[in-house]
């Protein structure tokens, strides 16, 4: 702080006014700093404005400018630090708005449930319908009316689980045509796959079709890093007037770009399944490396996905279609299956393990 | 399907390396799913699919490369008198000798349509190197040059034959028949089989010496002293092979070609061949071959109508090209109305209709040159599964109530199924594969139990998961919504207010999922036996109803399930279940019309009542609400207090009355008199004194 003392002027008064305000942070300092310099006696402006009354009338004149200018000068920049300084203050109930807020708990949905509901967005935009269907079912609608009579070789390859006693079906609606047993059958099996829903719809619908059914299906695999005995299945089945192969092509095709991006492309190889003729399995390009090879499609560039066909014709006899007016694709995938390329899971048992350090991974 | 490249080579004259075959062939119907180079050879290991027994054999997939390859193919029975690697420069075939002809009868020619036999004279000893190594690379042990060319005839066309020891054949004659009440037959792997009237045997003068098309018997094998063999090629039915080899649990290289469907007309070249064998390896001297052959093989032409090809691939074929592929592959193909006449070899066991026809080409033309196009729309789309939506809608409400989705398998152990079976059996399996998947789950809570329990293992303390799925019991499937909760109620934070779980949060989010689909549930003390009494904690535990349909259960799970799941006996778990097909089948909360918002302005009133503490506060709201003054609107429990200045078993309930009128403002007379007539009420009804 300056001894007071006009006799340095106002040039110099005010170099030290401008000095001490820049040291001033609070608003008690600003008020001693009027204090001194513009109370009514005792400070600098006083002292100042007294010279002026004393000097000899010669000088008034220019000692009073003088005066006057310091004077206006330390009133604005006093009001302008006031001002300044109140910008700056905590208002009264202020919160400190940098600790963390209450957030609401929110939970976590599972992978396989995102992918089955993106499958049935992709398709119900396509004009499908999306079914679910029983899981305990019967031999009839699981196996026969898919092309494979107690005696098909093609059984042994779906390891099937059956229940210890067979439970009587609910009384629905019985199936209106084709050649299912008019009384229920006992339901003695978990199903294999979802395509016993093709068999239920056909044998109460007339064509065209235009479906997917989703949801858990049931083999005796072992648990290893691959398979689960019980997994998630998608199938898809048009039938109608001029449905070819090629059409299914396309079909998956835009599965695949709305699954897993733009610049998707499909490969058909040939395969055998008993509802299917001619049956194909489908690879896309490797979501990896898109096709140049690399570990994940061991060097090939594509990734089996899902088995296909065009609908046998024995499977449109079993639901009394006529093979020669209609025909028909259809297509059955598994969701594990995208899942793990998806999002790179290297070990389908994580599905289903309910680990919450694997379900918060995948957003809210 | 392991194939040696240097074996199919005899059959196709292909250069490509070993990984171009095989890539290509994948693409074809053959995938190929191993490959290990052998110096200049390779072993390729197709996965051949159950519809193509053909591809069994290296022939056979020599045939499907000559196809894609465009290159000509040796048919097998052009090859026999040919010479195989290693061979002797064959002179003159050996001279005619003068073995005894072998009498066969086929007493079930539904199940043997033909069966070629021949008598040999044979030198038992073992194989030349070539062989012994081309089997031994294929998986199959070389044994004795007899057996060795029985295997190797199998490798290279696909055709099972058998050698049994003549000097054991009682008559010696071969009859086949089916087998006879109380026959039994000790097979090749030493383990007696007991067989029944639909086997198919190979039998001599007395008894059964093998299991047409599965597997020989001990007694007649071909050991180190037979001098004389009779050899067998024979067409057995695929289904009674599939059935009995099933029944016997007992499957062979041969049971696994004939129940797919063997080449009926091969049986004579197989034989033909397995003879040169016999000589080339100086193994032993053939008689002629005995061909019985009581039900011929006869094709059906097929019709193939050029523009059906079209209509199913939706890619063009020219009829040319049609032809070419058919021929290739071996089908007789002659001109038709509109197509084609065609006649599949005996080979293709696997062609029955026009579309069988069609995959043919369609794969040898290239799936490659499908476009892709779109079904055309024909009428609107169908309606989904209404419970797809609804369930959207109840998962909604659980994430955002805190929970996490949980998918878990729908069997679990017996153990842990059976405090939430009720008075209800298990739906148990009858092959489960192992005791952890025994039964179908009669509930969703003890799978979320075990994923509370994985969770906790793992360092978490507060955990909330729901699953919706299947629960099953013997009357069918149910879809439920099964929630657990452990832990801090809300998330912890620094401004303090930790508080665990309670009885009411868990409720609560019930009842939201409730009012979600506008159904009222009502709480009520488990009864006697039920699961809700057998799972929860008693005086923590409410069955739910709606109406009089009991669609759940909540409240605090029994310590001894948590234990059954490893969990901590200190962990206090809330669990809940509710069915969603009774509280909305279709996910639609009927439709309601909106009412007008009220014009005129409603008054409070706050009462705080002193009442027995066993009272609860159903029957308080329900006292009021019967008798009720027409402007009460709602009634709401907004504190309830225990403790000083409260009588030992009493309560002190304060209850929030709302009153308004559609009409007018009430006045403060008319609100008065109301709530002094609800307290009145509870006084009467309930000794219920207003504090």
């Amino acid at each position: 702080m300056t001894t007071m003392d006009p006799s340095v002027g106002t040039d110099r008064a005010r170099a030290l006014f401008d000095e001490e305000l820049a040291g001033v942070t609070s608003a008690a300092a600003l008020q001693d700093l009027r204090n001194r310099w513009m109370a009514r006696s005792g400070s600098w402006v006083a002292a100042f404005m007294e010279l002026v009354a004393s000097a000899p009338p010669d000088q008034k004149r220019a000692l009073g400018r003088g005066a006057n200018t310091l004077k206006k000068h330390v009133e604005a920049a006093l009001a302008e630090r006031e001002a300044a300084l109140a910008a700056t203050r905590r208002p009264a109930g202020a919160v400190d708005i940098t600790l963390p807020g209450r957030a609401p708990r929110l939970g976590c949905r599972h992978p396989l449930s995102l992918i089955r509901e993106e499958i049935g967005a992709i398709f119900s935009r396509l004009g499908y319908q999306v079914l679910e269907g029983p899981e305990i079912e019967d031999d009839y609608h699981n196996f026969e009316a898919l092309n494979m009579p107690a005696d098909h070789p093609a059984r042994d390859m779906q390891d099937t689980l059956y229940l210890e006693t067979p439970l009587t079906p609910a009384a629905g609606d019985p199936p209106t045509r084709g050649l299912a047993p008019r009384a229920p059958q006992p339901l003695t099996l978990l199903r294999t796959h979802t395509s016993a829903m093709q068999i239920r719809q056909m044998e109460r619908h007339d064509p065209p079709v235009r479906l997917v059914a989703i949801g858990p299906v049931y083999r005796r695999d072992s648990l290893d890093l691959t398979h689960t005995p019980m997994f998630h299945q998608v199938e898809g089945l048009v039938v109608g007037r001029g449905v070819t192969l090629a059409d299914l092509k396309g079909t998956l095709l835009s599965m695949a770009t709305a699954l897993f991006g733009p610049g998707q492309d499909v490969r058909f190889r040939p395969s055998f399944f008993p509802y299917t003729e001619p049956s194909a399995e489908v690879d896309i390009r490797c979501i990896r490396c898109n096709g140049g090879g690399c570990p994940m499609c061991k060097r090939t560039g594509w990734l089996e996905i899902l088995g296909s066909g065009m609908v046998h014709p024995a499977v449109f006899e079993y639901v009394g279609y006529d093979p020669d007016e209609v025909t028909g694709f259809a297509f059955g995938m598994g969701i594990e299956r995208v899942a793990l390329l998806k999002w790179g899971v290297e070990d389908i048992r994580l599905f289903y393990e309910n680990d919450l350090r694997f379900l918060e991974q995948f957003g809210r | 399907m392991k194939v040696l490249l240097s074996w199919v080579r005899e059959f196709v004259d292909i250069d490509e390396p070993a990984e171009a075959i095989g890539r290509t062939l994948s693409l074809r119907g053959l995938a190929l799913e191993g490959l290990e180079p052998m110096g200049d050879d390779a072993l390729m290991d197709f996965d051949v699919t159950a519809n193509r027994p053909d591809c069994m054999s290296m022939a056979g997939v020599a045939r499907e490369i000559a196809v894609v390859y465009g290159l000509p193919f040796r048919a097998p029975s052009m090859r026999v008198g040919a010479a195989g690697p290693g061979a002797p420069d064959a002179g003159a075939p050996a001279p005619p000798s003068p073995l005894p002809a072998m009498p066969i009868t086929i007493e079930s020619p539904d199940l043997c349509a033909r069966y070629v036999g021949a008598v040999a004279d044979v030198t038992i000893a073992p194989s030349p190197a070539w062989m012994a190594d081309r089997l031994s690379a294929c998986g199959v042990r070389p044994i004795s040059n007899v057996v060795d060319i029985t295997n190797y005839v199998l490798l290279e066309l696909g055709q099972p034959l058998h050698a049994f020891d003549h000097a054991r054949l009682a008559g010696p004659a071969i009859v086949v028949r089916r087998a006879r009440p109380g026959e039994s037959l000790t097979t090749l792997d030493g383990r007696p089989r007991r067989l029944t009237s639909d086997m198919l045997v190979i039998a001599d003068a007395e008894r059964p010496s093998a299991i047409g098309g599965v597997m020989g018997g001990a007694d007649s094998e071909v050991s180190s002293g037979t001098r004389r063999i009779v050899l067998e090629s024979a067409w057995f039915k695929p289904q009674s092979v599939r059935a009995t080899s099933r029944a016997l649990a007992l499957r062979t290289e041969a049971s696994m070609r004939f129940e797919r469907g063997a080449d009926p007309t091969i049986q004579a070249v197989a034989m033909a061949r397995a003879c040169e064998l016999l000589a080339q390896l100086g193994a032993g001297t053939p008689g002629p071959a005995i061909d019985v052959h009581p039900v011929p093989h006869q094709p059906t032409p097929l019709h193939l109508a050029h523009a059906r090809v079209q209509g199913l691939l939706g890619m063009p074929v020219p009829a040319d090209e049609v032809r070419r592929i058919l021929a290739a592959l071996g089908f007789e193909v002659a001109p038709a109305p509109g197509g084609w006449s065609v006649v599949a070899p005996g080979w293709r066991v696997d062609m029955h209709r026009d579309v069988d026809l069609i995959e043919e080409v369609g794969r040898h033309h290239g799936f490659e040159h499908l476009p892709a196009t779109f079904p055309g729309v024909e009428q609107a789309p169908a309606p989904s599964d209404p419970r797809i939506a609804r369930d959207a809608r109840a998962r909604k409400v659980a994430l955002a109530a805190g929970f996490s989705e949980a998918i878990s398998f729908a069997f679990i152990e017996a153990r842990h199924a059976g405090p939430f079976q009720g008075d209800e059996a298990a739906v148990a399996l009858a092959n489960p594969l192992s005791e952890k998947f025994a039964v179908m789950r009669p509930s969703l809570v003890p799978g979320l139990v075990e994923a509370v329990s994985h969770n906790r293992r793992h360092g978490r303390r507060d955990i909330q998961l729901f699953e919706i799925g299947t629960r099953f019991s013997p009357r069918g499937e149910m879809r439920a919504i099964g929630l657990a909760w452990t832990g801090l109620a809300t998330p912890d934070h620094w401004s303090g207010g930790r508080r665990d779980v309670d009885f009411y949060d868990m409720k609560g989010v019930v009842e939201q999922l409730a009012s979600l689909f506008d159904v009222e549930l009502t709480a009520h003390p488990p009864a006697a036996g039920s699961v809700a009494a057998a799972v929860l904690v008693p005086g923590r535990a409410a069955a739910l109803t709606s109406g009089d349909r009991c669609v759940g259960w909540l409240g605090q799970l029994q310590p001894a399930i948590g234990d059954a799941h490893d969990l901590p006996a200190s962990d206090i778990v809330y669990v809940a279940e509710c069915d969603l097909d009774p509280l909305s089948p279709t996910g639609i909360a009927p439709a309601r019309m909106t009412t007008p918002l009220p014009r005129f302005p409603a008054a409070v009133r706050d009462i705080a009542m002193l009442l027995d503490e066993s009272l609860s506060a159903a029957t308080v709201r329900g006292t009021i609400r019967s008798n009720a003054p027409a402007t009460l609107v709602s009634v709401t429990e907004f504190d309830r207090y225990l403790g000083k200045g409260i009588p030992d078993g009493k309560v002190s309930l304060a209850l929030r009355l709302t009153f308004q009128a559609v009409d007018r403002t009430l006045t403060d007379g008319e609100v008065e008199a109301a709530t002094t007539a609800v307290v009145e009420v509870l006084a009467k009804k309930l000794g219920a004194v207003r504090r």
